[in-house]
């Protein structure tokens, strides 16, 4: 007899295996009253802390190198959490008033966790779990227990009442078929594991520990939430046919990978990835990134005291040119305004620093950290050598055509001063602000390419703060008065014969993404894992599939809402998968 | 003792990474510290009682230092928390 279950889906995908329970982290009872002196429990319980803590950082390590640092970064919080000093100071403080180490760190640990559970945050209340783990962990050391749980020995769904870090982190990858946990929430560890591992997963199912045995099939569906315990012939035969889906759109997905982007009829469309920080390159690899589109160099000059040097921001521009050979890497020079200060710039305070001395506003004014930032992106070229990506530089919130002329005169003559030809260096404008957009023709004049960044150039259209919830209906990308202006963006990069990209969030949207291809746009550069998703749909539709559809909702759709429908009902074949 | 109030511009507010650079910036000072969220005040250098403010982003907190080199530890960590403690406030 088959059960039903359902819960909330954590990550996409569909599983059919046995099942393998693992049996809550049960502790035994705990010795009340001290064994030895206030001191010797004060040594023991400190001696368990820093085991704990250093077996958590091995931890890490091990998992950053086979489960991806997403995953790592929970152990290295484990580990401080294990580190805490108030933690030690309160179970210190119990165990001064005649408690065993066992029971001081037990209502430690506890007294923070009643503080968690007790917000209103789903964030937090995940955490308690993580805190149960470190817990256990400590106590078991205390005890002088294994600290290594229990492991199946074939591919299987993990069932449990919620998934410890510790646990999953003990079980081989690839016996994990799927995940599903009684407790838990998307944001809880189970589901943070399973999309790092691209497995299904389901957490919040309440019934499940009841319903699962050991052993027992279970069927998982990651994107609805369904669970079915022992399903039947015809339930097998549903699940399977998801999971084939499932595999069949991700091996296509993998199978062009390394492709470049065009669309079904052959137009070529570059797909970037947006940087943020070093570490954001692999994964921009990984999934078949052409280059980077934008990469935000602000975080070299981030949390820091004194600007970095020519020589520290070289090194890094070199590492970032090396990781994409045989392609353009577009670096956009500094962006700061009044809300993100640095120590060393001076600045007023402003009361409204969206419309402030910000991006190339602020270049202009500081030339020496221009100058620097120019110098080094020079250098780097000439360091990284002909086999790495292509170097281009773009200016943020430029406004006027006098603003990027004088940018462009400032880059002449650091080049000149470093004897570095600009030939092969593309110079561009980040098209973000209303006067940039309307004055494309100007400006493409004096340009090698304009990139729109539809984030902040929404923002001033339409006059909303994008942190601010409130307003947060407001401004939608597929507004045909927004398309509007783009395709009048890539008219006039196009008649000065200089190619146009998006590198707003919004093209990492299958259906924007569609939208903008219809409207001539040559390159897009969104989140990474984007990549793929649009890649494959772009390969299913036609140029003049997409134009028409897009002309189609410009003239006649009321609203971003219904130029989407519009989009989605014409372009229909390519964007279900 | 010296104090500052500061608003938190950061995403994610004190919570997940930015808890842990705030805790283990204010553990890397000589000075107490403390931190104030709606009148709770905790030891800023336990990222465990930060993570309890629960502090979001647009919340208040105030941070407070005592002891060797108070000032320039207030100064370091009200510009940590400004410049959006490592994880900065948007862009594109």
């Amino acid at each position: 007899m088959s059960t039903r279950l359902s819960g909330r889906a954590a990550a996409p995908g569909a599983a059919l295996a046995p099942a393998f329970v693992l049996a809550p982290p049960a502790l035994p009872d705990l010795p009340e009253t001290a064994s030895g002196t206030p001191e010797e429990e004060i040594w023991r319980l400190r001696s368990a802390l820093e085991r704990a803590e250093a077996e958590l950082r091995q931890l890490a390590e091990t998992v950053t190198a086979t489960a991806g640092e997403e995953e790592g970064e929970i152990f290295e919080a484990h580990a401080e959490f294990a580190a805490d000093p108030e933690l030690e100071r309160l179970a210190a403080e119990a165990i001064e008033g005649g408690s065993s180490a066992e029971r001081a760190v037990v209502d430690a640990f506890d007294s923070f966790r009643v503080l968690l559970v007790a917000s209103d945050s789903e964030y937090l209340a995940a955490r308690a779990a993580d805190l149960d783990d470190v817990r256990d962990r400590v106590v078991k050391l205390l005890l002088g227990w294994s600290t290594v749980g229990e492991v199946p020995g074939s591919r299987s769904v993990i069932v449990a009442h919620e998934l410890t870090p510790s646990q999953t982190a003990s079980i081989p990858v690839d016996v994990i078929a799927g995940i599903a946990t009684e407790t838990g929430s998307p944001t809880s560890h189970a589901a943070i594991l399973a999309r790092a591992l691209g497995v299904p997963a389901v957490v919040a199912c309440p019934g499940l520990l009841e319903a699962a045995r050991a052993g027992v099939g279970i069927a998982i569906d990651g994107r609805s939430g369904e669970v079915v315990v022992e399903p039947g012939p015809d339930e097998r035969a549903a699940i399977q046919q998801r999971a084939a889906e499932e595999e069949r759109r991700r091996e296509e997905l993998a199978a062009f990978r390394d492709e470049p982007g065009r669309t079904a009829d052959g137009h070529r469309v570059e797909l970037a990835a947006n940087i943020g920080s070093i570490d954001h390159i692999p994964a921009a690899l990984e999934a078949g990134g052409e280059g980077s589109g934008l990469v935000r160099t602000e975080f070299l000059f981030l949390d820091r005291t004194t600007a970095p040097t020519v020589e520290e921001q070289t090194s890094f521009y070199v590492e970032v040119l090396r990781s994409f050979p045989g392609h353009r890497v577009v670096f956009r020079t500094l962006d700061v305004g009044a809300d993100k200060p640095l120590p060393f710039v001076e600045r007023e305070p402003e009361e409204n620093p969206a419309l402030g001395l910000r991006g190339v506003r602020l270049s202009l004014r500081r030339p020496d950290l221009f100058r620097d930032q120019l110098r080094a992106l020079l250098r780097a070229r000439e360091a990284a050598g002909d086999e790495a990506g292509r170097l281009a530089i773009m200016f943020p919130l430029v406004s006027t055509a006098a603003e990027l002329a004088a940018a462009r005169d400032t880059l002449r003559e650091v080049a000149a001063e470093e004897r570095i030809g600009l030939d092969a260096v593309e110079v561009g404008v980040m098209v973000e602000v209303p006067s940039a957009a309307l004055g494309a023709s100007r400006l493409a004049a004096n340009a090698d390419f304009l990139s729109i960044g539809t984030n902040d150039l929404i923002q001033y259209l339409f006059a909303v703060d994008r942190l601010n919830g409130a307003v947060a209906d407001l401004g939608d990308v597929l507004e045909p008065d927004v398309l509007g202006l783009i395709q009048r963006v890539v008219e006039a990069g196009h008649a000065s014969r200089v190619w146009v990209g998006v590198c707003g969030e919004a093209a990492g949207d299958p259906t924007v993404a569609a939208a903008l291809v219809g409207l001539g746009v040559d390159e897009l550069s969104m989140t990474r894992t984007a990549i793929p998703e649009v890649k494959g749909a772009l390969r299913r539709l036609t140029r003049e599939a997409c134009r028409e559809a897009v002309l189609h909702a410009i003239a006649t759709a009321a609203d971003g809402g219904e130029a989407r429908r519009i989009l989605e009902e014409r372009l229909e074949a390519g964007l279900r998968s | 003792m010296p104090e500052a109030t500061v608003v938190l511009r950061n995403p994610t507010g004190l919570h997940a990474r930015p808890a842990k650079v705030f805790a283990k910036a204010a553990a890397a000072a000589r000075a107490d510290v403390l931190v104030d969220k709606d009148g709770r005040e905790v030891n800023a250098k336990s990222v465990l009682s930060v993570l309890t403010l629960d502090c979001h982003q647009g919340d208040e907190i105030v941070i407070r230092v005592s002891g060797d080199g108070a000032e320039q530890t207030l100064a370091e960590l009200v510009s940590l928390v400004e410049s959006g403690l490592g994880e900065g406030g948007g862009g594109g």
